[in-house]
């Protein structure tokens, strides 16, 4: 009984957590659209800006999948070694909750792959093809 | 039993024989493990010191209340002796010892000696360079490195004694026509006419047994007393949350006792292109993990790994496996060891260092991992 009801308690605060950060991701993504003048995003489009290969940034990451491969549910590997979380939210429930968090690693990741920051559009494109994963 | 004809009577007694081939096993291992093996047997090798040590030590109490032939007041020659037994060995006319003869003596005391200030330089080098051991808390990297110099000197030095020992033992079985190390293991030698031998002294196993005793106990207790006391110039840094988050989201958490503050300085300027990546961190961040470094910088740390990267390499000085100091000890390595998974590159020393984190990069704690499927 006892052991039920934890479980049950278990259960209910997992899917609570699961609400919140959606609705965490949700407030990003909605702040994302407000910027690009856009109603929604295309995971299509996130899916090819993660896959693509680009020579405008640095030299040892000519695209996202360098470090975090071409899979979004792997785990990936930074240069040095250090195990990367998946970037997929299926494989990765925590992911793009934090709004300082992600504007910090798109900014610092789009000059290191595409040597420039992304626009509103590429982030939002981006993060919905992550959610779709 | 093989020898009815001569008589044969005891010299060395049961100790003597027992410390002399205890003593042997631990140089040997001293020697081999210092000078052959990988510093990652530096455990094994700190340890066939401290037996060799605790060896002396008896001898030391042996000498002074063991058997006639193991009293330091029976062997030990003065300069006059010395010189007439080299006359009458020159004469060929040198009466035979039965215990050490007054040249024996001097090899006796040079290596009894030579493996106690083998001791104490290696306890001091220890200490100062790897802040560990019973010194650690007193003994700098400078003075610990110059120690370690004079301690391979004395290596160096006690081997040749060793051989001259050998040789002597070699030379006087040839003079004497006795098998000399025969009798290192039976104790027993001929007894022959005009032999050199001592007047009868009772041993006293008892009380050399309880000074060993009590002197070991408080050297063991000393040591542990002062191995527990803190190094000397290895502060413990408070750890900072932010560098800890920041910095080790990609790489192993680097001690900030690495490098001198000036180059943290020049590395948390250039965040933007730090090592081919941008690293870029808010303004406050940027200060607080700044601060975090200088305070606890290669610059007020005494530590091995903190002296030798600060010699860095002027083309890379933000670099630590561009130093000299890496490249030379790295060098035997081959480069598809550090990219080969799980270690993946030369910048993830904890993979092999296990204590990298801490600043300390202990020899003992080197252990290149076998290659895994990533």
């Amino acid at each position: 009984m006892k052991k039920k009801l934890i479980i049950a308690t278990g259960a209910a605060m997992m899917v609570a957590a699961g609400v919140m950060a959606n609705a965490q991701r949700d407030a990003i993504v909605a702040g994302l659209a407000a910027e690009a003048g856009v109603s929604s995003f295309s995971a299509e489009a996130g899916r090819a800006l993660f896959l693509s290969q680009n020579t405008g940034g640095k030299a040892a990451t000519p695209s996202c999948t360098s470090c975090h491969t071409n899979n979004p549910q792997a785990q990936g590997r930074t240069r040095v070694g250090k195990v990367i979380e998946p970037m997929a939210v299926s494989a990765n429930p925590e992911r793009y909750t934090d709004p300082e968090k992600v504007a910090k690693w798109f900014r610092r990741n789009c000059t290191s792959v595409l040597g420039r920051e992304c626009t509103a559009e590429e982030k939002g494109n981006f993060l919905a093809f992550m959610m779709s994963q | 039993m093989t020898d009815t004809q001569t008589p044969t009577i005891p010299v060395w007694d049961k100790f003597i024989r027992a410390f002399h081939w205890a003593l042997v096993i631990g140089v040997s291992t001293a020697a081999v493990s210092g000078f052959l093996l990988r510093p990652t047997w530096i455990n094994l090798h700190i340890w066939a010191g401290v037996t060799a040590t605790a060896l002396l030590l008896a001898r030391v109490l042996w000498g002074i209340w063991g058997s006639k032939n193991a009293r330091f007041s029976g062997f030990i020659k003065g300069p006059r002796e010395v010189l007439a037994h080299m006359k009458e060995l020159r004469a060929g006319k040198a009466a035979r010892h039965l215990g050490h003869n007054p040249l024996g003596a001097l090899m006796i005391i040079a290596l009894l000696g030579t493996v106690f200030l083998l001791m104490l330089t290696g306890m001091t080098g220890l200490g100062g360079v790897f802040k560990t051991g019973p010194l650690g808390f007193a003994s700098t990297f400078s003075i610990g490195s110059y120690t370690l110099s004079v301690h391979k000197v004395l290596a160096i030095f006690l081997l040749v004694l060793i051989g001259l020992h050998i040789a002597g033992a070699i030379f006087e079985g040839m003079r004497t026509k006795e098998n000399l190390v025969k009798s290192m293991v039976t104790g027993k030698k001929e007894s022959r006419e005009g032999d050199h031998d001592l007047a009868e002294v009772p041993a006293h196993p008892i009380w050399a047994t309880l000074a060993f005793g009590v002197l070991m106990g408080g050297l063991v207790w000393l040591w542990l007393f002062l191995s527990a006391l803190p190094p000397f110039g290895v502060p413990a840094p408070v750890p900072n949350a932010t560098y800890a988050d920041e910095c080790s989201a990609c790489h192993i958490a680097y001690p900030p006792s690495l490098l001198p503050a000036k180059n943290w300085g020049s590395l948390m300027v250039t965040l933007d292109d730090h090592f081919g990546e941008d690293a870029s961190l808010g303004q406050a961040a940027t200060d607080e993990i700044t601060t975090w470094l200088f305070e606890n910088a290669a610059d007020s740390v005494d530590t091995k790994p903190a002296h030798v990267f600060s010699r860095t390499n002027p083309e890379a000085p933000l670099a630590i496996t561009e130093t000299p100091f890496w490249k030379n000890t790295h060098r035997n390595i081959p480069d598809s060891v550090f990219t080969r998974p799980p270690i993946y590159d030369n910048g993830n020393c904890v993979a092999c260092h296990s204590d990298a984190e801490s600043g300390a990069f202990y020899p003992a704690n080197i252990s290149i991992p076998k290659e895994t499927t990533p």
